[in-house]
Formats: C-alpha cells, sequence, structure tokens
C-alpha cells in the first residue's frame, strides 16, 4: 500500500468516522468530525462534500446514523447507536452456520449473491463442509421463491412496526393504501400481506402482485401487532374483497374433489355417495370465486344461493351467444 | 489492495474485526480469516495494517483498536465500539429467513437439522418481530407422495402413478421413469420420460393420487433436459386475444408469444395453447368482453361451446 492509495485513505478515514460516531452518546458535530478525524480537507466545502460522501457510503452498508437536530445547524450532530448498530450473537455452532450459508446459494429469493455473501460475513463468515444432511432435505429440488419489488419494504415496515402506503389495484381499479403490515405469508405460490388498513380500521390482506409501484414505508405504526395466531387467514383469492361474505355452495364431482378440497381445506364439506363433495365457501370476491369454479369445468356446480347460480348461468350465456347466430 | 472497493473492504472489515476479537485470547490465523471471509491474504494484511490505526480522539492507545499482526497470525483487542458486527440489512435478513423458511417448509423437512437450529437462533437473536415477520408454505403436496417418488428417483426404477391431467381434464394410470423432482412458483413437480407419450413430461406432484413402484430400472438422461413448465414449440395451437383492463392479468400469469398494445390501454396478445381444456378454463374466466381476433383452425369456438357444455349443468 502506498501513501497515494485513494482507496486506503477512504477506508481508514470511513473507519475512523465510524469509530468517532460510535464513541459518543451526545452526538459529535460536523465542525468537531472535521478537526478529529483525521483524513479530512481544512477546507469547509472540500470537507463537508468528502463528509456526505462518507455519510452515505456508511449508509448505504446498513450503518444507522442518526442526526441530533441541533438549535442551528452548525449545532446538528450525529452519532451511532450502539444498539440499533450491533448484530446480537445468534451463538451460531459451525455447521448451522454452514447450513444457513448453504441455504441461500441453494435457494434464490431474488437477492444478489454478494449482498449475501456479506450477510454471512456478519453472521461469522462462511464455513463450507455442509452437506444436504444439515439442511434436512434434498438439494436442488428447490431452487427458488418468486421473488417482489414489495418484499423487502414491506418486510421492514414489518420488522421495524412501520406503516406503509402503495397504490393496488383491484377490481374496482387502483386506490392508494395506507396500511401497518403485520405479516408476510408465501402459499400457494404467492406473497400476500396481512395488515392494518387504516381507512377501513381493520385487517385487510393484500396480494403483492397487486401493488403497483413502489411501497413507501412511513413512520412508526400505532398498533399493536397482533400474534399470528390471531391473523385472520385469508390466501385464496375470493377472499380478497372488500364486500360482505356470501356463503357459497358448490359441488365437487369425484375427479376433482380431492384437489378442490386442498384448496377448501377450511370449509365445510359434505360427501355425496356417488364420490363427490358439496363445498360451503365464504366468498367476498364473487368474480375470483367464478374464475376458480370455472377452471373445474364441468366438474363443478354452484348449488347456493340462487343469486350466484343465477350469476354464473348468465355469465356462461353471455359467453355462449346465441348458438344459431 | 487494488481487488477490493473501498465499500467491499469496510463492510469485510467491520465483520472480521469483532470476530477476531471474540475468538479464544482474541488470536486467529490468517489461514482461517482468509478461508472465512474469502479475502485475499495481502488484502486482509493491508486491512489489518490500517485497521490498528483507528480510535477516536485524543488517539490514545486506551481508545485505539489493538491489533497485533504477526507471520501467520493477528491479535485484536477492541475499545468499546466494534465489538459486535453491524446488523444485518432488511434485504439480507428477508433472504435469510426466507430461503430457509422455504427449505424447512419442503415436504419431509428435518426439524432438528443444522439449518433449523441455525435459523431458530437467528430468529431468537433478531426479536420478535423477524420471528413471526414470514411464513412460507411450499404448496400441499402430501409426504407421503412426495418421499416415495424421491425414494424412485434415487433408485433409479420406473413408477406407475394415477394423476389428474389438468390439460386432458382426466385422470388415468401412467409409466413413469422419474428423473428429478422441482419446485417452481410454489408448486412441486416431477420431472421424467413418459411410457404413454413416449416423451418427457412434467406431473404437479399435488395432482398425483398414487404411485406404485415397480422393479423396472431406467437410464436418466446425461444430462436431463432442462426443467421447462411449457414449452411452446409443443403448443396444439396459437390464438390472438384482445384484453382489456380487466383482464390484462393474463400477461402476469402465461407465457405470450407477442403483446401489441392497442388504443384505450386494451392489449391483442398471442398466447401459444398447450391443451384445448386449458384454452376452455382461460376463455370461460376471462368471460364476453374479451374478442378472439385470430385461431388456429378448430379453436375458432372453443370458448363458446364450453360455455354451453356448462350451461347444461345449470338448465334447472
Amino acid at each position: 500500500m502506498t501513501p497515494t492509495d485513494k482507496s486506503a485513505e477512504k477506508f481508514e478515514r470511513q473507519m475512523n468516522l465510524l469509530a468517532a460516531l460510535s464513541d459518543t452518546t451526545q452526538g459529535i458535530r460536523a465542525a468537531d468530525i472535521q478537526q478529529r478525524v483525521p483524513g479530512y480537507n481544512p477546507d469547509h466545502d472540500s470537507f463537508r462534500r468528502t463528509f456526505e460522501r462518507d455519510k452515505k457510503d456508511l449508509l448505504s452498508l446498513g450503518v444507522p446514523i442518526e442526526v441530533v437536530v441541533g438549535a442551528t445547524a452548525d449545532l446538528t450532530a450525529y452519532r451511532v447507536d450502539k444498539s440499533k448498530y450491533e448484530l446480537p450473537d445468534p451463538g451460531l455452532e459451525s455447521d448451522e452456520l454452514a447450513a444457513l450459508h448453504l441455504a441461500l446459494e441453494t435457494v434464490a429469493v431474488g437477492s444478489s449473491q454478494s449482498d449475501m455473501a456479506r450477510a454471512m460475513w456478519r453472521l461469522g463468515g462462511v464455513v463450507d463442509a455442509a452437506t444436504s444432511d444439515s439442511l434436512g432435505v434434498p438439494i436442488g429440488e428447490l431452487t427458488e421463491i418468486p421473488s417482489d419489488p414489495a418484499l423487502v419494504p414491506l418486510f421492514r415496515a414489518v420488522t421495524e412496526g412501520r406503516t406503509a402506503t402503495f397504490l393496488y389495484e383491484t377490481s374496482a381499479g387502483v386506490s392508494e393504501r395506507s396500511v401497518e403490515p403485520w405479516h408476510l405469508d408465501f402459499k400457494r405460490g404467492r406473497w400476500t400481506l396481512s395488515a392494518f388498513d387504516s381507512a377501513r380500521e381493520d385487517q385487510r390482506n393484500f396480494r403483492l402482485d397487486r401493488i403497483r409501484g413502489d411501497v413507501a414505508v412511513g413512520d412508526v405504526a400505532s398498533q399493536a401487532h397482533p400474534s399470528p395466531s390471531t391473523l385472520v387467514e385469508q390466501s385464496d383469492p375470493w377472499e380478497f374483497g372488500d364486500n360482505e361474505p356470501v356463503l357459497v355452495s358448490v359441488r365437487f364431482d369425484s375427479e376433482v374433489a380431492l384437489f378442490a378440497g386442498e384448496s377448501l381445506s377450511s370449509c365445510t364439506s359434505t360427501p355425496d355417495g356417488d364420490g363427490s363433495v358439496v363445498f360451503e365457501v365464504p366468498v367476498t370476491n364473487w368474480p375470483a370465486f367464478r374464475s376458480f369454479v370455472l377452471s373445474f369445468l364441468d366438474h363443478a356446480e354452484v348449488l347456493e344461493p340462487p343469486e350466484c347460480r343465477a350469476a354464473m348461468s348468465d355469465w356462461l350465456l353471455a359467453i355462449a351467444g346465441d348458438p344459431n347466430g | 489492495m487494488a481487488d477490493l472497493t473501498a465499500a467491499e473492504r469496510l463492510d469485510r472489515t467491520l465483520a472480521i474485526v469483532p470476530w477476531v476479537a471474540n475468538q479464544p485470547n482474541g488470536t486467529a490465523t490468517f489461514d482461517e480469516i482468509v478461508d472465512r471471509f474469502n479475502i485475499g491474504a495481502d488484502d486482509l494484511r493491508d486491512c489489518l495494517v490500517i485497521t490498528s490505526m483507528v480510535g477516536v480522539h485524543p488517539y490514545t492507545p486506551d481508545v485505539l483498536i489493538n491489533a497485533i499482526i504477526d507471520a501467520d497470525t493477528v491479535t485484536i483487542e477492541l475499545p468499546d465500539y466494534f465489538r459486535r458486527p453491524l446488523r444485518l440489512t432488511s434485504e439480507q435478513t428477508f433472504a435469510l429467513l426466507t430461503s430457509a423458511k422455504a427449505l424447512l417448509s419442503v415436504p419431509g423437512a428435518d426439524e432438528h437439522s443444522a439449518l433449523a437450529r441455525g435459523l431458530a437462533k437467528v430468529l431468537h437473536a433478531l426479536g420478535e418481530a423477524s420471528e413471526t415477520a414470514v411464513e412460507i408454505e411450499i404448496d400441499t403436496a402430501s409426504d407421503a407422495i412426495t418421499e416415495q417418488l424421491r425414494f424412485a428417483v434415487d433408485s433409479k426404477c420406473s413408477v406407475m402413478i394415477t394423476y389428474y391431467s389438468y390439460g386432458r381434464d382426466n385422470t388415468g394410470s401412467r409409466i413413469v421413469d422419474p428423473w428429478s423432482i422441482h419446485s417452481e412458483g410454489g408448486l412441486w413437480y416431477l420431472q421424467g420420460w413418459c411410457h404413454q407419450s413416449n416423451a418427457e413430461r412434467i406431473f404437479r406432484i399435488d395432482r398425483i393420487r398414487e404411485v406404485t413402484h415397480t422393479d423396472q430400472a431406467f437410464v436418466v438422461p446425461d444430462p436431463i433436459p432442462e426443467f421447462r413448465l411449457f414449452d411452446s414449440a409443443d403448443a396444439q395451437g396459437r390464438v390472438t386475444l384482445r384484453l382489456n383492463a380487466a383482464t390484462k392479468w393474463v400477461l402476469e400469469y402465461y407465457p405470450t408469444e407477442s403483446v401489441t398494445p392497442e388504443a384505450n390501454g386494451a392489449f391483442s396478445v398471442e398466447l401459444a395453447i398447450g391443451s384445448v381444456a386449458w384454452l376452455e378454463r382461460l376463455l370461460l374466466r376471462l368471460g364476453p368482453d374479451v374478442a378472439m381476433l385470430d385461431a388456429s383452425e378448430g379453436l375458432e369456438s372453443v370458448g363458446a361451446l364450453a360455455a354451453r357444455r356448462l350451461l347444461a349443468i345449470y338448465s334447472d
């Protein structure tokens, strides 16, 4: 290394800056940083540019730099709260560390490999020699979980107890929703969010593939998070509606009753003698449920209530057109 | 030092320094650090030399990082900072929890594996909010069927499966050489050679009702062909539909041959059709507002004919 190695100078300066920010509880003013942290230019403007870049670099690594606002701009101070900086020691054994590393390498969830490597360093480095035994499942069967741009901001909102705002598309159009996110769930190939909907003052569930644009993460939320066992679990498209639930009764014949039952496992069912099964399904989103029933073609029939049976019939009539036309 | 950017060097050093300091006597060998943190020996030495000069005002020995660098080892003693690594970012935490939870949701996963233990410790360290933040459930394929198929894949013996074919809309039995098991989009699939079709086929495992083992050995192709759920080269025909705002979800769900924007937010979209039953389902779900602009021979009236067939069920 030579004194002209700019990268080494920057590394040393940023290490010293981080040490200074971590060593204060009151915060350290920019002027003091300029004086006390080696490597900064005495010229004010030059210092300010370098300091802002360094701050940005540290923030991008996840360093929680706090701004302590003073009475005047000169008194504004900066600090790093050690309790927010430090990763609590999980106490991982080598085989556990290796298994977590293998899991990150095996299942892609939309993150870059280099970012995952950095996560492993923070947990104690990369230990090889993991086998499928350490995972407890055969390697190679599961290689990806579908990702979604909304996942990480919503995860952050859940874990930090913050609000989130996004545009959400339903059959009624696109509207802005402000929520207090509680829980993310991946089921049957889809990500869903359970959240407290501020405008509706109740729990709502959102499909992530219906979120349009960016998710804005806001302030700390007001509601206490319920434990997951008290969440109303909704994972089927016909439960993602704002209407009052209607109990729809549908018969599935013996060919498909088993598969229909896997999607309707929480519903009341009555087997018929011929192998068919009648399910009673609470529906808040009729178009979504109509689609589900139609995906079984001739093997499913809406029985009750009469208005749903008539709605299905009308829908089919409109598609069938005039057979003589 | 030229190999690492300043950010990479900083990130890695902030992990290496507390790790070394927490080893017995605060000492570790260069070889071990190089292996664990995937860093070149020269880079590591340079980083540690600089680290030994880091501290806070007034830079007296008690507030400097004390790094003693020997030929093969380094010993680090820390003041009251850098004692723990930096917390994981939201992206990192999410990826770690999701990948581990996903693997542990695989049918038959060992809940006492090193992965399960490691995940439990990480969740505990991250706190209550992270423990319940994400749940993963990879479909509903039965453990028993999946285990039987895994056994058949390992033993390289053909199986007889009873399978509901969504494309053909019927249930039947067939002999299959099971090559491999995959998960895609949250569902489980068996890839193999179907003796009835005399071709490669993909089967959704949750639609397999029964598996019977045979003693008929088979040879796995090398390499196994790429796993693809639908190959448009196998299509039975093509249709072109006009989709509006309410039906454009089709673009997100299905592979398209071409998409052409039209006026008023509409799209004309060309789809390769795997089977008539698949097209029937799609057209019945899309409803009367979707116009069929073009279709291969025999597919022109599929939607109307299916609707008339289903209407018979509702003719009270």
